[in-house]
């Protein structure tokens, strides 16, 4: 089970960081100045070429076609790019000025190049120290070349003509970046990276043991009746694997130290890694909670699990998964001055390249540092509560649902279904190519995965229908509500997205392709809302508001449902920007199902929220442009539907229902 | 002076998805007296186990309260666990551990005072005649020497409660004469001891008195004669089987 999931999480996080460099990358505008007496011919050698490549339909050129680069005037372009305002900048020099420089250099200026005397020079001037520096050089490179592949002159020299040297020139380009700061920019992309790899094989030789161990041969206890605190127990417990991952950390360092000595390891060319005092000290302040963090999730982990074995088959999953934020700094153009230094593991890998780099931003060090303090924290708290769990520190000899079966069981194993649907769903996507189209896509999805698998539910775990899908009557003025609740909850959710936007923007590119990709043109209209809103809203909801929901409402309270039912309704809709929207959809519709205690309210909602994007959509009425009075006035419709519904309700019971407040 | 152990209306219940709400403890209350050795006696699943985890702060009490020489279970756990000793069929040892280290370790854990642990240590080792053992790695031990060494542990850090968990599940008729020797020897140095069986025969012979425990509830709680004088039977089994009966009916 584990292993069917873990596989597409993976591909999954994988494709989202290659997409994100991919549209961090020609997202960009890079800016540039053009310095030199030669400069105005640079320009227009570059704007003809631009004109060319964009006139060009050729594939080969799509990369320089999507390269988006604007001019500015700088006063100083050597500091404008050392502090980021330019990724690069051209230098034209004539061949007069060209022939007096001396050919060699010491490595840091400029490479020497196979140019004839006279000939004018044109250099790039770059950080290879930086993605975006790094990636628009390569991109003006290719231009100039193309520049210079066009130039008529060059064609006539070549063909044996006698040019004027002065109307060629030589392209070069000049990476200003010290060798240390490139190796630190790479040294610091993988070393989080690699450290998280080492302290979780690491520590997970001690703690696998520690807890869940200790619950199989029964110390524990015997332990929890001495006089100590839970946080004490566990505290220790943390230092005592924390040290074993360090002392392995330390001796797979020393062991790959030894290999680079030996020369078994060749490091890259120019390879000078530069660590001073305090940069070292720096990121060891990261590194300490850093290890603590990890630490702290192994122990969690063994504190849940029942016994040793049960502890070793979740650390793979946890392992896998903990190496996704580590992996931060892989992607460019992401600073430690964003909502990255409030995530753990992601904020010191993106701290520790910039450290690396030798751009360490103080504040946000600080900020990365206590962020991670509180997570380890909170992490001992949590398995100092696990302590006091008696489902998880009493070895129960049997699991009352395991032989019932039933409903009892189905409680315990609808997630795990909804996984492998999740699995199987994203699985199919990927490899499938006969479901590639829009209308096959849909179809697996709704029929065969929610409805296929619902039914499949129902008769295994012998579900009695009417329960398990809420299929229910409610009053009729609920239905009247929901009539309201459609284009006012759709134009409440559109003032919250754009709210949001304004805080953390989407890419309107990605935003208009994702339109496109989706909606397919030269389809009936009739057919587009069959399957876009009628569809979904009915296996969707049987899936989600049916099963789903009923599956989970006995464990968790009414706010925990609305969330938990909601974002796993959000991980359905693949595309990354429609996690969100699609999520509070679910907690919306969530919300509605437990109020209405019947899935066909949220039938009607789905149905007609889908519709009414569709109708609103494809007439263009603007609706994301309106004045805020009218958002307003639709959050307020929005919001008394919704208190009708509460007034009028009938509701399901859940978790507070079964155990008390 | 006040009862050392004092139970008030104590009730756990657990959440279980299957069979629904389940009362494992109902409102009980019980006091033991100093010195004495208390009895719960119930059958398998009867509540007596879920009574003396929560006594011991493993589990926390749904409603009620219980205290122990002050303390309460709820408010001041460390302070509870300070002054018990917890024993019971499945608290196991550290095997990679001797006989020594074990009860060394236990007393420290326990707040015994650091300077007088060692003498403590040696104290137990003799009286529990581990003398030749001591050293040895308690996996290395037979089933009745970790029997003793266990006992030494659960009180280590002299506790002035010591509570026992149906110590003799699983024992041999030899090795349960041992704990029971070995408790009768505990009262005799002025502890208070709580003892759980289902066993007639150790209830009759160790208690003081004894609280006649089902379904969760105490049905009875009384000393051997005074059970005996208010049902008119004599083997504690009859007076057992009498009120479990009389407790379902009136349920």
């Amino acid at each position: 089970m584990i292993p069917a999931v873990i596989m597409p999480v993976m591909i999954y996080a994988q494709k989202f960081a290659n997409d994100r460099r991919e549209r961090t990358l020609t997202a960009t505008t890079y800016l540039y100045a053009v310095t030199g007496p030669l400069a105005d011919r640079v320009r227009s050698l570059i704007e003809n070429t631009r004109q060319a490549v964009a006139g060009n339909k050729d594939e080969e050129f799509d990369n320089l076609r999507q390269f988006k680069f604007d001019e500015i005037r700088v006063a100083n372009p050597r500091e404008s790019l050392d502090n980021n305002t330019i990724q690069f900048y051209v230098q034209a020099i004539s061949g007069e000025e060209a022939d007096k420089l001396p050919r060699t250099n010491d490595g840091s200026g400029p490479r020497p190049s196979k140019r004839l005397t006279g000939v004018p020079r044109v250099t790039v001037i770059y950080r290879a120290d930086r993605d975006g520096s790094d990636n628009a050089h390569n991109r003006v490179m290719e231009l100039l070349r193309l520049a210079r592949e066009k130039d008529s002159q060059l064609l006539l020299v070549d063909r044996g003509f006698p040019g004027s040297p002065k109307g060629l020139f030589a392209v070069q380009d000049s990476n200003i970046a010290t060798n240390g700061q490139v190796t630190g920019s790479l040294v610091g992309r993988f070393i989080t990276l690699f450290l998280v790899m080492m302290m979780f094989t690491g520590g997970a030789v001690a703690s696998m043991d520690i807890i869940a161990g200790e619950k199989e041969r029964g110390t524990l206890e015997t332990l929890l009746t001495t006089a100590v605190r839970r946080t004490e127990i566990v505290t220790a417990k943390l230092m005592a694997i924390t040290c074993v991952a360090l002392v392995i950390t330390l001796i797979q360092g020393v062991n790959f130290f030894l290999y680079i000595r030996l020369k078994v390891i060749a490091l890259p060319k120019d390879f000078d890694l530069q660590l001073p005092t305090g940069m070292a000290l720096t990121l060891l302040a990261l590194f300490i909670p850093l290890a603590a963090t990890i630490a702290a999730v192994l122990l969690m982990l063994s504190a849940y699990a029942k016994s040793y074995k049960e502890a070793q088959m979740y650390f793979f999953p946890v392992y896998m998964v903990s190496m996704i934020p580590a992996l931060a700094s892989v992607m460019p153009g992401l600073s430690l001055r964003s909502a990255i230094a409030l995530v753990p593991l992601a904020n010191v890998s993106v701290a520790s390249r910039e450290i690396l780099m030798g751009r360490p931003d103080t504040l946000m060090i600080i900020v990365t540092f206590l962020v991670m303090a509180l997570t380890a924290v909170f992490l001992i708290r949590m398995s100092a509560r696990m302590l006091a769990r008696e489902d998880l520190v009493i070895p129960s000899h049997s699991e009352p649902a395991e032989f019932l079966g039933g409903p009892a069981l189905f409680q315990k194993r609808v997630l795990r279904w909804f996984a492998l649907m999740w699995a199987v769903t994203f699985a199919v996507a990927a490899n499938v190519p006969q479901l590639a189209t829009f209308q096959r896509q849909l179809v697996f999805n709704e029929v065969v995965i929610m409805i296929g698998a619902t039914l499949l539910m129902l008769k295994f775990y012998n579900l009695d229908v009417t329960d398990a899908l809420s299929l229910r009557r409610v009053k009729p003025v609920v239905w009247l509500a929901i009539l309201f609740a459609i284009p006012s909850g759709y134009l409440t959710a559109l003032a919250i997205f754009r709210i949001v936007n304004k805080v953390i923007p989407a890419p309107q590119q990605l935003l208009e392709r994702f339109a496109e990709d989706f909606i397919p043109t030269g389809m009936p209209m009739w057919q587009l809302y069959l399957y876009i809103a009628v569809l979904p809203a009915i296996c969707e909801e049987i899936a989600f508001r049916g099963m789903l929901l009923n599956g989970l409402r006995r464990r968790l309270r009414p706010a925990a449902l609305m969330v938990s039912v909601g974002i796993i309704f959000g991980l359905f809709h693949m595309t990354l920007f429609r996690i969100a929207p699609t999520a509070l959809l679910g907690m919306i519709l969530t919300g509605i199902a437990l109020m209405t205690g019947s899935i066909f309210p949220g039938m009607l909602m789905h149905a007609g929220n889908n519709a009414f994007g569709l109708w609103a959509g494809g007439g263009g009425l603007g609706l994301e442009t309106l004045d805020w009075q009218y958002y307003a006035a639709a959050g307020s419709i929005f919001a008394l539907a919704l208190w009708i519904i509460y007034r009028n309700r009938t509701p399901l019971p859940t978790r507070s229902v079964y155990r008390g407040a | 002076m006040n009862a050392p152990v004092v139970v008030r209306n104590l009730s756990k219940t657990f959440y279980d998805e299957g069979r629904g709400e389940v009362r494992a403890v109902d409102s009980i209350s019980f006091e033991c007296r100093e010195g004495e050795v208390f009895g719960l006696l119930g059958a398998n699943g009867a509540g007596k186990t879920t009574t003396l985890r929560m006594l011991s702060t493993i589990l926390a009490p749904s409603s009620g309260t219980a205290n122990i020489l002050g303390h309460d279970v709820v408010t001041d756990p460390q302070g509870v666990r300070k002054n018990l000793g917890f024993y019971s069929s499945t608290t196991a040892l550290y095997p990679r551990l001797t006989a020594r280290e074990t009860i060394d370790f236990f007393a420290r854990i326990n707040q015994y005072p650091a300077d007088r642990v060692k003498e403590r240590v040696e104290y137990l080792i003799q009286r529990f005649g581990l003398t030749k053992y001591a050293d040895a790695r308690v996996e290395k031990l037979s089933s009745g020497m970790k029997q003793k060494v266990s006992i030494a542990r659960t009180v280590a850090h002299d506790p002035l409660i010591v509570i026992f968990d149906e110590p003799t599940v699983g024992l041999d008729v030899l090795n349960a004469l041992e704990v029971q020797e070995s408790i009768s020897e505990l009262r005799s140095e002025g502890k208070t001891i709580i003892f759980s069986t289902h066993i007639m025969s150790e209830a009759e012979r160790l208690c003081d008195r004894i609280a006649i425990i089902h379904g969760g509830r105490i049905l009875a709680s009384d000393t051997l004669a005074g059970l005996r004088e208010s049902t008119g039977q004599h083997y504690l089994e009859d007076i057992f089987v009498l009120y479990v009966k009389a407790g379902q009916e009136t349920v």
